[in-house]
């Protein structure tokens, strides 16, 4: 048996310019005064930098053309995010919509959906949030009891998410809410696109242990919401999530995310590297030349129509592992005082910090693991 | 047709499996159709080594076709088995009738006198005294470093015949009621393995693309030695995961597990270990420096 079928990655004839391109983009519009928001850089909120890059085109590109996208290929669309995360750029604010919300609603959405947020998305002036964990339903995800009734009016909304990445910026949060009263795990789930502005919705900061604010409490009371708002089919609320979960773990996030700490690190090493530091990075770059070519085969996967959602869970869990290894590695080997304010320190200092959520977010370690075994047929 | 014929020849000696491979000409692989090969490229090669390492071959299948292709690149012809000497010596050496070395800055084929050993697996890694018989090949290539690649293919089958037979085991053995695969950390284990067998898989793939487009003369080297090190690492944790799960009865000379894992355990320092390659990454890494690691790595995978 061979358990990651291997897709080449047959690179679009325009690959070189799409890059040269996109850095000469980048040099123009990327932020440099604090090189630390480098690290972990698709958290890193910039609405300013993201309608640059949706006014660019480089937001939206596969989607159609009447909703504000460039129609361009899955695999252009592939370089264009590993140049992103290479650079650390700041994409935190529009990545979630044009990762999985937009996608979503172009394949499960009501023409007025699509048009509502799509060119928004595609601009980079809308944002959307991930409406999934509560707090009493984290890695349990079928355990959701946020609730939706339906009325007359619309659809009204009582419950409570929680983790929910960047909804203190978001417009509309794309959630997981059990519909059918009475219903059990999966049964009786649908996904409701919800306004973050409509009355009833409280928003509340949680501090990472990092001192930042991603992470969000979102609260339901009694929120009225259209009856345009139910995304897909009522009741397939399950099945629409999953597809979603697998447009979440399949991108080469998931192991450049902190390249900014790799770059910077070799460029310190300079010319005159101990032994074992050139060891230690040998290390890294192997891992990570090993990732990519994981990654672009998982790509190449999606891009010719199937389903890898084993794949990108293995990818994933190995990103997970080298981004946790990689400022522990450089800890190891580099004699440096995190104290020092340098570039190195200041990054070094930033990842071993934000490092445990990596193997929490996105599907835990132990999840994606069991993901694994139940697609090797052991559960 | 190469999966079929291999699952015959396993467990066959050296003396029984080699003149049916010789007699299925595999020797041709890399040699250009128009002179009379079969036109195969270094990817087609990696999936037939795939096959040898999940078979558990008794046969130097990969330095053979990889001799012949040196060969063919100097115009020169060597009939029978040609086997490849790095530093550490040479796979086989005893069943050639001629070798390929390094000398003064290119390769050069060589007749000579073998003293024989084995690896950890019991199969040949003797060593080479070449005779003054010398004959350069005009040009370089790395050795080590194509050793390195048919290590890693064969890894990346035989972890594959590992994780298979993994799944098989825990799927009958029953502890406390159950099969053991039902056991969650049973089942993580061989995920964790799942895991190993897919980088490996991939990295072979990706080291045979850049052979095909960069050759065999060392611009591959690179991404051979990202992919040797990588494999290394896998041998280390894969074959570690592999006889945990089987409990006691991996551990037998009876059961087939240890045919693959003997011989994985030996392949980690064949073609170099994994400092020999770290420090070799690490330097070219430096060399390109922080931004030039990513836009040398994107730039030997686009389109030329």
């Amino acid at each position: 048996m061979q358990t990651f079928a291997v897709h080449p990655f047959e690179a679009p004839d325009n690959a070189s310019d799409i890059r040269r391109d996109l850095r000469a983009f980048l040099a123009q519009h990327q932020p440099t005064e604090d090189p630390v928001k480098r690290a972990n850089c698709w958290t890193e909120f910039d609405p300013e930098f993201s309608a640059a890059l949706g006014s660019a085109g480089y937001l939206g590109m596969l989607w159609p053309k009447r909703y504000g996208g460039h129609e361009r290929a899955p695999l252009e669309r592939y370089i264009v995010l590993e140049e992103l995360l290479a650079a650390g750029a700041p994409v935190g604010a529009h990545w979630i919509a044009d990762r999985q919300t937009g996608p979503l609603l172009l394949r499960y959405g009501t023409e007025e959906q699509r048009e509502q947020y799509l060119p928004g998305f595609a601009a980079g002036t809308m944002y959307a949030c991930i409406g999934l964990s509560e707090p009493g339903s984290g890695s349990d995800l079928a355990s959701v009891r946020a609730s939706a009734r339906r009325t007359d009016n619309g659809w009204v909304i009582n419950g409570q998410k929680v983790w929910t990445t960047g909804a203190h910026i978001s417009h509309a949060m794309l959630a997981l809410v059990r519909s059918e009263e009475g219903s059990e795990r999966q049964a009786g789930l649908s996904q409701f696109l919800i306004d973050l502005d409509l009355p009833g919705v409280t928003i509340r900061p949680i501090i990472d242990m990092f001192g930042t604010h991603h992470f969000n409490e979102v609260f339901f009371e009694d929120v009225l919401i259209p009856h345009g708002a139910l995304v897909g089919t009522e009741g397939a609320g399950w099945k629409q999530a999953t597809a979603e979960l697998a447009l979440e773990r399949s991108g080469p996030e998931r192991y450049l995310s902190s390249h900014a700490l790799l770059a910077e690190m070799i460029d310190a090493a300079g010319s005159d590297a101990p032994p074992d530091l050139t060891a230690t990075i040998g290390r890294l770059v192997s891992e990570m030349w090993t990732l990519r070519q994981m990654s672009m085969s998982v790509a190449a996967k999606l891009a010719s129509g199937e389903d890898p959602s084993v794949e990108a869970s293995i990818v994933k869990d190995l990103g997970n592992t080298f981004e946790q290894e990689l400022p522990l590695a450089i800890q190891a080997v580099v004699d440096c005082d995190l104290a020092d304010g340098s570039n190195q320190a200041r990054l070094l200092a930033t990842l071993l910090q934000v490092s445990p959520s990596f193997s929490l977010r996105g599907g835990t370690r132990e999840i994606l693991r069991g993901i694994i075994a139940r697609g090797l047929g052991l559960r | 047709m190469a999966d079929g014929l291999f699952a015959q020849l396993r467990r066959q000696a050296f003396a029984e499996a080699w003149p049916q491979l010789e007699e299925a000409d595999f020797g041709l692989l890399l040699i250009p159709e128009d002179r009379d090969g079969f036109g195969g490229d270094w990817g087609d090669l990696a999936a037939v080594l795939r096959l040898v390492g999940k078979h558990a071959l008794a046969a130097p299948l990969g330095e053979h076709v990889i001799a012949q292709a040196l060969l063919f690149g100097a115009e020169l012809e060597h009939s029978g088995f040609v086997a490849l000497a790095d530093g550490n010596g040479a796979p086989w050496g005893r069943e050639a009738s001629a070798f390929i070395c390094q000398r003064d800055g290119k390769l050069a084929l060589g007749t000579g006198s073998v003293t024989q050993s084995e690896s950890p697996a019991g199969e040949p890694r003797d060593s080479v005294a070449l005779d003054g018989n010398v004959t350069s090949l005009g040009y370089d290539a790395d050795v080590k470093a194509l050793i390195a690649f048919c290590r890693f293919c064969q890894t990346a089958g035989a972890l594959d015949a590992a994780l298979e037979l993994a799944i098989e085991y825990t799927g009958q053995r029953e502890q406390f009621g159950r099969p053991l695969s039902k056991f969650q950390s049973v089942q993580q284990s061989i995920a964790l393995l799942a895991i190993e067998a897919a980088a490996v898989n991939c990295a072979a793939q990706g080291a045979a693309a850049a052979l095909d487009r960069f050759g065999m003369g060392g611009e591959a080297n690179f991404e051979i030695g990202a992919a040797k090190l990588r494999t290394n690492t896998a041998i280390k944790t894969g074959c570690a995961l592999a006889h945990q799960v089987h409990g006691a009865i991996g551990f037998t000379q009876d059961y087939p597990l240890h045919e693959l894992t003997r011989r994985m355990m030996g392949w980690r320092s064949e073609g170099g270990n994994d400092a020999y390659w770290a420090n070799r990454i690490g330097q070219q890494t430096l060399q390109w420096g922080g931004a030039g690691l990513w836009h040398e790595m994107t730039r030997r995978t686009d389109p030329a």
